[in-house]
């Protein structure tokens, strides 16, 4: 796979590129030398976080069309055996998530069905802070899942950045972490040096005591080379097309960071505005939901494609979450509440694919919403564990049980 | 931290007065030290005036500010009560920094917005956070017996810890465990039922509508264990006992240790000890620093160089530098992407700091707001001009500039190959000599020796 890589960098960023390599080991050999002690190896797959801020309706999104409960519950939302994308004789796609129908046909998209958690408030603030700090019991924790990776780690010799927020909302509150400073990226150019003061043609000789400032030292050249790299990746041409959705701006900007090969494994980026509004319909659903469905689909078929052209497919995961499903049963308004259990997409190149767990059913209801049968944190722990090679039991209190969804 | 294999000093030694000698001599290196320790760096005039002040006069004005201190605290008082945001309060504070008479109280204000940190994003009140930080600059200097007194009926702190109600029926931990836990043992020192303990001491405060109150029916008159100790003890008795345990002076003083000294080497106990048995006498906080800052081993080569800058050190020391100013309110942002967002430390346990505040993407970060500043236009303006003040301090031609700026930000210690490559940079002609030096400023303030304190 590195080989791959290091070909394709050579070829897109030419000579001249490469030659700033020579004094930069590369990132893959530095990491085996200085592995973090919760690390379990020292692998370097991607994983990025999808939120769909405002409680996504999984039940319109993938819907068991043939399920006559699905259809009395929702007299004007309900989505037509005939116009929904098949994916068997029960379930099927939003109509207008046909990138996303063709993904799972080609096994790059994986349907986790029921996720959810115990005692979720249902309130947004509530559960999406549940989801971020994956402590549901403990409203006062202060840290972030993603950020207690980050920080689990992080050892003493750390020079890259290991996790980033791509996007132009507050950074979301699953990146908190107690010691690693997570930046937060509105565009490359938060990445590209302005200017490249005093090149130094020769090595300086560093005190061997004074592991401060060769630390600082090997940053600083670090930042130089992997300045040039993101810079050299930006100008590259042959790129996929990316539709012109704010989703797509920011999965191109990942796609870019990936190809840059600057030691980034986690990237986390937003759909819906981060707040209220959004995914959260409760009047007139069904123009808005279309809407976001085709903006997600289309994005992420695009982010996919276009790695998988360039044969970094199968270094990327891709996981989508939301803070809750909505209720069953459309209320007065067009539109629904806010429920408990919802489908998490997973998009890449080493999935098992498929659909994974059962549908929930439609009539065996948690206070009009559909029950989940996995817990989310479940689903991080396989990510952790299973795709990063990050120890998931220090993030998440203890050791739950993986899911068997990635070919790893 | 990265480790350093230096020899511990022997204590009376470390902890005795620096005076100069032929060794260790009073000069340029050493005054620059003091003040990006003491304060956020040092302007042309300050570094030439501590030379001819010496070591000990020039801690004396850095410890006891000028009288204009008092009055630039009132004004900027007034400033912040009249704000209602917390965005204002960040760029108020960062104003202080900047032109401050009495710089280590801004430095240690910082130091204890780390330590007793609390966060505006939970708090949402921004009176409730300038009183906060207020607080912690009144005692910044002062006494930490009432400053922890002050921070545990603090209505900011109890919004953030979640101590809002303390029953009887229903103890809150959640303040006796950031007390014990973060504020002064650590949490090797208590246990769950000594926090227990000390939670039901706290029943019967209730914060209603930001003011604390005292219900007296909800608080628990029966007996509680804390550390080995009994009684019916109530709020100040719990933070009576925390000042009574030598833990708590000991982490106080290593914690300090390594924001005036040395982040790199843990000292070992016994350089630890005399300090921590002295502030346990009088939890005097101006003493303690008194005794850092005028120690032997702030100037030696244990010190020297042995900490990295935060972004605000960082970005106000290029700007205290060339005596001029820059819009807070954009430096707050940019200082928040670095990872240093005041009065939003990311947790109860404040900045890590360290080598956690540098990798390469923060490096570019850090280069680029550098960049920003000197630039003389975009959205810091043309606040900062080096030409001009190399001028102002006697330079006349690129290569006077040169030694000035060198002297100015780093006061040495740089290999020739720096050097050669800092001439090439004044030297090129593609630029007015205006220009060059902001080119030769940006060079030298992103030099790695630059980060470090």
């Amino acid at each position: 796979m590195s080989y791959t890589r290091r070909d394709f960098l050579k070829a897109t960023l030419g000579a001249s590129t490469m030659l700033s390599f020579a004094s930069d080991a590369p990132n893959f050999l530095v990491r085996a030398a200085t592995a973090g002690a919760a690390r379990t190896d020292d692998r370097d797959t991607v994983l990025v976080v999808v939120q769909m801020s405002g409680g996504n309706d999984g039940l319109n999104t993938v819907v068991p069309y043939a399920d006559d409960e699905y259809g009395r519950n929702r007299p004007t939302l309900a989505l037509k055996g005939k116009d929904v994308l098949k994916i068997d004789s029960y379930l099927g796609f939003h109509p207008r998530m046909e990138a996303f129908s063709r993904l799972y046909e080609e096994g790059h998209l994986s349907i986790l069905h029921g996720v959810g958690y115990p005692n979720s408030d249902r309130s947004h603030d509530g559960a999406m802070r549940d989801w971020h700090t994956a402590e549901p019991d403990d409203p006062d924790c202060q840290t972030g899942w993603l950020g207690r990776a980050a920080d689990n780690v992080w050892h003493t010799n750390q020079k890259d950045t290991p996790t980033v927020f791509v996007g132009p909302i507050v950074q979301p509150f699953g990146l908190r972490a107690e010691h690693v400073i997570i930046p937060s990226i509105k565009s490359l150019d938060d990445l590209i040096l302005d200017s490249e003061p005093a090149e130094f043609q020769q090595d300086r000789a560093v005190d061997k005591n004074d592991e401060l400032l060769r630390f600082v030292r090997e940053c600083r050249a670090r930042a130089g080379v992997h300045s040039r790299r993101i810079e050299a990746v930006t100008k590259a041409t042959g790129g996929a097309d990316y539709p012109a959705f704010r989703l797509a701006g920011t999965l191109r900007t990942v796609a870019q960071l990936i190809r840059a090969d600057v030691g980034i494994r986690v990237f986390f980026t937003e759909l819906g505005g981060g707040g209220i509004g959004g995914f959260d319909n409760h009047a007139n659903q069904l123009g808005n939901h279309c809407s976001l469905l085709n903006h997600l689909s289309e994005s992420l078929a695009a982010f996919v494609d276009d790695l998988k052209k360039d044969k970094q497919l199968d270094r990327v995961l891709l996981m989508t979450i939301s803070e809750f499903g909505r209720t069953v049963k459309e209320n007065g308004r067009r539109g629904t509440g806010h429920g408990v259990s919802a489908p998490i997409f997973l998009a890449g190149g080493k999935l098992k694919g498929g659909r994974v767990g059962s549908h929930p059913s439609l009539t065996d209801l948690d206070n009009g919403a559909m029950k989940f049968h996995t817990d989310f944190r479940r689903v991080y722990a396989t990510v952790l564990d299973r795709w990063l090679g990050f120890e998931s039991r220090p993030v998440l209190g203890r050791q739950y049980k993986p899911l068997e969804i990635l070919n790893v | 931290m990265v480790g350093q294999t230096e020899k511990q000093p022997d204590p009376r030694w470390a902890w005795a007065a620096y005076e100069p000698d032929a060794d260790r001599p009073w000069n340029l290196a050493r005054a620059g030290h003091l003040y990006r320790r003491a304060a956020f760096g040092a302007s042309w005039e300050q570094l030439q005036q501590a030379l001819s002040d010496g070591p000990q006069l020039t801690i004396d004005k850095l410890l006891q500010p000028k009288a204009e201190a008092a009055q630039f605290d009132r004004t900027y008082d007034e400033y912040e009560t009249a704000t209602g945001s917390v965005d204002q309060l960040r760029a108020w504070w960062l104003r202080r920094m900047i032109l401050t008479p009495h710089p280590l109280q801004e430095k240690m204000t910082l130091f204890w917005h780390s330590h007793f940190a609390t966060n505006a994003a939970k708090v949402k009140n921004a009176r409730l956070m300038q009183q906060h930080v207020g607080l912690l600059r009144s005692q910044a200097l002062g006494s930490f017996r009432i400053l922890l007194e002050s921070i545990s009926q603090d209505p900011a702190v109890l919004i953030w810890v979640g101590a809002e109600a303390n029953r009887k029926a229903r103890p809150n931990e959640n303040l006796a465990r950031a007390l014990m836990e973060t504020f002064t043992l650590g949490p090797d020192h208590c246990t769950d039922d000594d926090i227990r303990g000390a939670s039901r001491a706290f029943t019967g405060w209730f914060l209603l509508r930001s003011k604390l109150r005292y219900i007296s029916r909800e608080h628990d008159n029966g007996e509680k264990q804390i550390l080995g100790r009994k009684g019916n003890f109530a709020r100040d008795d719990v933070t009576r006992i925390m000042l009574e345990e030598p833990a708590t002076s000991r982490r106080l003083v290593r914690k300090l240790y390594s924001w005036l000294i040395s982040e790199t080497a843990g000292p070992d106990e016994a350089l630890i000890s005399p300090l921590a048995e002295s502030f346990a006498t009088d939890y005097d906080v101006l003493k303690l620093v008194e005794t850092m800052l005028r120690s032997n081993l702030l100037f030696s080569a244990a010190a020297y160089r042995r900490r990295i800058k935060s972004p605000a050190e960082f970005a106000v020391g290029i700007v205290r530098a060339l005596e001029g100013s820059a819009s807070t309110t954009q430096l707050a942002t940019d200082l928040a992407d670095l990872g240093q967002d005041l009065y939003h430390p990311p947790t109860v346990k404040g900045w890590a700091g360290g080598q956690h505040w540098i990798n390469s993407t923060a490096m570019v970060a850090r280069q680029n707001l550098a960049s920003a500043l000197l630039r003389g236009s975009g959205p810091y303006g043309n606040k900062l001009n080096p030409w001009a003040v190399a001028q102002k301090h006697g330079c006349a031609t690129p290569e006077s500039a040169r030694r000035f700026l060198l002297d100015l930000f780093l006061q040495g210690g740089l290999d020739s190959v720096a050097h050669d490559a800092l001439t090439k940079t004044i030297r090129q002609q593609d630029e007015d000599l205006e220009g060059r030096t902001r080119s030769l400023a940006h060079a030298i303030v992103t030099l790695a020796e630059f980060h470090l304190a």
